[in-house]
C-alpha cells in the first residue's frame, strides 16, 4: 500500500475523513507503517497542496493555513503536520481501544445481569416445587427468607468488590499499618456476616445453601458443605503472602493440616448423615403404601444438616482468624487481596464460561 | 500410626490385645443418672457424650482419631437425654459453661471441655494436641 501516488480526498467532504491511507511521498513522508490505518483521523487533504491549488483543500484544516506562507519551509512544516497526524492517529486508537473495552465489559455485565435473572426465575420454580409439595404452612417462611439471603448476598458482593479495590490502592500507596489495620479487620468481618447470613437462611431452608445454587457456576464447582474448603483458601493464599518467616513457616504448614483433619472430619460425619439418611428413607417394606414413618424419621435426621452447614463455616471462620493471627498486618492485606481477587476472578470465569460459542452441532 | 490406648483409672494400664481396636461404647442404662455420667466421664481421658446415631459425634470421634486419641463415646438415649443434661448442667455450673450443655459433649481429663464448636476452634489455633497431652490422653 505504500504506492507513491497520494490518495486524493475530495474536497469539501468534511474535515475529517477516517477511512483513507497515508500517502506516501517517497521514503520522507513516513507513515506509521501501518497500512490498516482504516480508523485513522489522517486527513490526506494535505498532500494534495503541493499538486493542485490550495482553494480544494485549505479550508479544511486550520493548519494548513501554513501552507499558505512561503512555499520555502513546505518541507518541515510538512513533517511538522505529519506528526501531528500521526499524533491524532495515535490518541484515536487508544479512544477506540478505551470504547472497546467499555463495550467488552458491559457486556459481560449484561450477560451476568440475565444469569442472575435466570437464576432468579430458576429460584421461583424451585420454590414453586417447594410450594406444591409442602403441606406444612412454612413455604411463607421459606420464600421470604430465601429472597432477604438473594439480596442481602447480591449486596455482600457488591461491597466486596469495593473492599478489594480499596485494599489493592492502600497496599500500593503504602499506608501506615494502623489504617490497614482497619481495612484488614472489616475485610475479615465481611466475611463472617457471610457466614452469618448463611446461617439464618440454613434454618429457612439448608438444601438451599447446600446446593449453592447462590453461587456463580465456577465457584459451585469447588463447593463444600456450602462453600469454600479452608484448606483450598490456603492453598490460593500462601503463594502470594511471600515472603514468610521460618516460624510463620511452620505455623501455616500446621495450619494446613489442622484443616485438612478438620474437613475430613466433616466429610466422613456427612457421609455418615447420607447413610443414615438413605438407609431410613428405604427402609420398611415396599409394598406398604404407606412411607410417611420412613420419611418423617428422614427428615428428623436431615436436620443436622443445618449443623454441619454451621459447622464448616465455623471452620472457615476460625481458618480466617488463625491465619489473621500468624500473619503481619501488611501480609494479612495481601491474603485478602489475593483472597477476594480470586473470587471475583471465579465469577467472572462463570460468567465467560455462560457465553462461550455452542457446540457445532453436524449435520 | 501409634493406636491409643484408653485410660483408665487403674493402677496398671489395661491393653487389651484383641480388642483393641473397639471403641468403647456403652448406653446409659434405664436409670441413667448425671451421676452416673460424672463417674463415667472421669474414668476416661477423653469421653464423648452423644445422641444415638448422632453424626456430629461420629465427626467428633473421626477428629480424634486422626490425633491418634481413641475417645470413648456414650450414648443417651433420647429418654434420659434431658435429664442428664440438666444434672450435667448443675454440676458443670462454675466453670466457664454454665450454659446449657449441648450434645455432643466433649469431656477431657474429666472436665467439660465443650461441644463440636469448641473443639475445631482449639484444634484449628494449634492447641488441641496440648490439651490432649496435659489429660493424659496422648503420648508421644
Amino acid at each position: 500500500m505504500n504506492s507513491p501516488t497520494p490518495q486524493f480526498v475530495p474536497s469539501r467532504l468534511g474535515i475529517y475523513e477516517p477511512i483513507h491511507q497515508i500517502g506516501i511521498w517517497g521514503e520522507n513522508f513516513k507513515s506509521n507503517g501501518n497500512p490498516n490505518t482504516s480508523t485513522s483521523v489522517i486527513v490526506e487533504v494535505d498532500n494534495k497542496l503541493e499538486n493542485e491549488s490550495e482553494t480544494t483543500s485549505h479550508e479544511m484544516l486550520t493548519a494548513s493555513n501554513n501552507y499558505k506562507q512561503e512555499a520555502s519551509k513546505p518541507i518541515d512544516k510538512i513533517q511538522r503536520r505529519l506528526a501531528q497526524n500521526r499524533e491524532a492517529a495515535r490518541k484515536s486508537r487508544l479512544r477506540k481501544k478505551a470504547y472497546v473495552q467499555q463495550l467488552e465489559n458491559s457486556r459481560l455485565k449484561l450477560i451476568q445481569l440475565e444469569q442472575e435473572l435466570q437464576r432468579a426465575r430458576q429460584q421461583g420454580l424451585y420454590m414453586g416445587g417447594v410450594l406444591e409439595g409442602s403441606h406444612i404452612g412454612f413455604s411463607g417462611t421459606v420464600n421470604s427468607g430465601i429472597a432477604a439471603f438473594e439480596m442481602e448476598y447480591g449486596r455482600w458482593v457488591d461491597v466486596q468488590h469495593r473492599q478489594i479495590c480499596e485494599l489493592r490502592t492502600a497496599l500500593n500507596a503504602h499506608i501506615s499499618d494502623i489504617e490497614l489495620r482497619i481495612l484488614v479487620e472489616s475485610g475479615i468481618g465481611h466475611y463472617f456476616e457471610l457466614f452469618r447470613m448463611k446461617s439464618t437462611v440454613a434454618k429457612a431452608d439448608v438444601f438451599y445453601v447446600i446446593s449453592g445454587v447462590w453461587k456463580t457456576s465456577a465457584e459451585r464447582f469447588f463447593s463444600w458443605i456450602g462453600g469454600f474448603r479452608p484448606s483450598e483458601l490456603l492453598k490460593v493464599l500462601v503463594p502470594q503472602l511471600d515472603p514468610l518467616t521460618e516460624q510463620q513457616i511452620l505455623e501455616v504448614c500446621n495450619l494446613k493440616q489442622s484443616c485438612q483433619q478438620a474437613e475430613d472430619a466433616l466429610s466422613q460425619g456427612m457421609e455418615k448423615l447420607q447413610e443414615t439418611v438413605s438407609s431410613t428413607v428405604a427402609g420398611g417394606p415396599v409394598d406398604e403404601v404407606s412411607y410417611i414413618p420412613q420419611v418423617a424419621t428422614a427428615m428428623e435426621k436431615l436436620e443436622a444438616l443445618v449443623s454441619f452447614v454451621n459447622q464448616a463455616d465455623h471452620l472457615r471462620q476460625e481458618t480466617l482468624q488463625q491465619m489473621s493471627r500468624i500473619l503481619t498486618t501488611r501480609q494479612a492485606a495481601r491474603g485478602l487481596l489475593a483472597l477476594g481477587e480470586y473470587f471475583h476472578r471465579l465469577r467472572a470465569l462463570s460468567t465467560l464460561w455462560a457465553t462461550r460459542p455452542p457446540e457445532p452441532s453436524l449435520p | 500410626m501409634q493406636q491409643a490406648i484408653p485410660y483408665k483409672s487403674w493402677p496398671l494400664p489395661c491393653i487389651d490385645a484383641t480388642s483393641h481396636r473397639a471403641r468403647s461404647t456403652t448406653t446409659l442404662g434405664h436409670n441413667g443418672r448425671g451421676k452416673d455420667v460424672l463417674n463415667i466421664v472421669s474414668e476416661n481421658a477423653v469421653i464423648v457424650l452423644a445422641r444415638k446415631g448422632c453424626c456430629m459425634s461420629h465427626v467428633v470421634r473421626r477428629l480424634l482419631l486422626t490425633l491418634g486419641v481413641n475417645p470413648a463415646v456414650h450414648e443417651i438415649d433420647e429418654e434420659n437425654e434431658a435429664g442428664i443434661l440438666n444434672e450435667l448442667g448443675t454440676i458443670c455450673k462454675g466453670t466457664e459453661n454454665n450454659k446449657m450443655v449441648q450434645l455432643p459433649a466433649v469431656f477431657i481429663g474429666g472436665r467439660l471441655f465443650g461441644g463440636l464448636d469448641k473443639v475445631m476452634a482449639t484444634h484449628i489455633s494449634g492447641d488441641l494436641i496440648s490439651v490432649l497431652k496435659d489429660a493424659g490422653a496422648l503420648w508421644l
